[in-house]
């Protein structure tokens, strides 16, 4: 904050809500299982809501052997944000578990609770009922990241983080093992749960 | 935080709310008054927890509530609502003289609806006992990110974040009545636009040098 015009310059990618969970069974083995949530306002794909859920990252398992899925509302979207997005990340590009994802589409999606103290996303298929928990939430923090300082390397992101210190995934009833480590995020510690809200990546003119 | 070479990654103020905030400005002539005013919140976080509010102002020069006057708000979150009204939406300039902004009627919500595709059109409905309120944009045109200090935010003590999309035509309705006026054009951080936008993503924050 702030630019030399209030109008930023770039183009628009797409804007919405991005809250993610990543686990570790041990602080210092790979991720455990990984949860990335999707509510998209505007995209060139148009509106909609995507699941990444990866309940053995390090396992190319297809679904129904293993839970590595894609859940959407809007395939075309689903496509474009793990081709643009996702994998755009190094630490998701590089997951067995993403080369042997299952598309599925989503019957129902609701979030629940408080983003205050514990959130929540249910998530329902034909064959899954998945829960996203976000509990010990704190203090909301407004970023404004240049495109270093992003995953991917590419686009800006304005985005307001709450970070969780409590988070869990449920896949039908069953709480997947694994909890929360810290991380750094534009200087702030914080932990790999975290919800995203007003989130707009911002392609730099 | 003061000017562009001190550009920062985290913003050191404290979040006062986040969510959506369209609005549609109506007048019946280009430097007449306003005749219409609404404005609509989403609110996924505020330290008065989430909601939606849909404030309309059919007649804004006359201090009186709904039914007497088009003048009223449906919400699912009042204790937020109330917040949003003093520190945010008295404060905007089209709404801070008007008469009417006092005397709204406040209604409890019984069900708010989005419908359509920010490509074209969109619709927010709010119901309550006796009355639907709708607010509808068209036209719409691309999407562009702004961000602002306190010196250009409506507020006058802001920093914000948002994602605009500016409508051509637009129209709000009160049990099935259009309020009088049209869209006009304004000039908005100085590039023309007219009076009738969605403001998705936005983040407001209270600078921490304004911080009581």
């Amino acid at each position: 904050m702030p630019l030399s015009s209030p109008i930023h310059p770039g183009q628009v990618v797409w804007t919405g809500e991005n809250p993610g969970i990543l686990l570790k069974e041990d602080p210092d083995g790979p991720f455990s299982a990984i949860a990335l949530f999707f509510r998209i306002y505007l995209s060139p794909k148009g509106r909609g809501t995507v699941l990444l859920l990866l309940d053995s990252p390090e396992e190319r398992r297809t679904f129904p052997d293993g839970c590595n899925v894609l859940l959407h509302d809007n395939k075309e979207l689903a496509e474009y944000l793990l081709e643009t997005f996702i994998l755009k990340l190094p630490a998701f590009a590089a997951l067995p578990a993403c080369e042997s994802l299952s598309l599925i589409p989503m019957d129902e999606c609701r979030s629940q609770g408080d983003p205050r103290s514990r959130y929540s996303e249910i998530v329902k298929s034909t064959s899954l009922e998945i829960e996203l928990v976000w509990d010990g939430l704190g203090k909301p923090t407004a970023l404004e990241l240049p495109a270093e300082l992003t995953g991917g390397k590419e686009n800006e992101l304005y985005t307001l983080l709450i970070e969780s210190t409590n988070p869990s995934i449920h896949i039908n009833g069953q709480r997947l093992s694994g909890s929360p480590v810290e991380r750094v995020q534009a200087g702030i510690k914080t932990t790999t749960a975290f919800l995203y809200f007003s989130e707009t990546w911002i392609r730099p003119a | 935080m003061t000017d562009v070479e001190t550009r920062i990654a985290v913003n050191p103020g404290r979040v006062e709310w986040a969510g959506d905030n369209p609005g549609i400005y109506l007048r019946e002539s280009p430097d007449g008054p306003w005749t219409g005013l609404g404005i609509f919140f989403r609110v996924l976080f505020s330290a008065h927890g989430q909601g939606s509010a849909m404030i309309i102002l059919g007649d804004p020069a006359k201090a009186q509530g709904f039914p007497d006057a088009r003048n009223l708000c449906i919400t699912t979150n009042i204790e937020m609502t109330r917040f949003l009204v003093q520190d945010f939406v008295s404060r905007f300039p089209s709404f801070r003289s008007q008469p009417a902004l006092d005397a709204i009627t406040w209604l409890e919500a019984e069900s708010h609806r989005s419908d359509g595709d920010m490509n074209t059109s969109w619709t927010e409905t709010m119901t309550a006992s006796g009355c639907e309120a709708r607010m509808h944009w068209a036209e719409l045109g691309e999407p562009f990110a702004v961000e602002v200090t306190p010196k250009d935010c409506a507020t006058g003590i802001h920093d914000m974040y948002s994602v605009f999309l500016e409508a051509r035509t637009a129209s709000i309705s009160v049990n099935g009545e259009s309020l009088s006026g049209r869209v006009c054009e304004r000039v908005f951080f100085g590039r023309e636009m007219s009076t009738a936008f969605l403001a998705v993503s936005e983040t407001w924050v209270l600078p921490a040098t304004t911080q009581i």
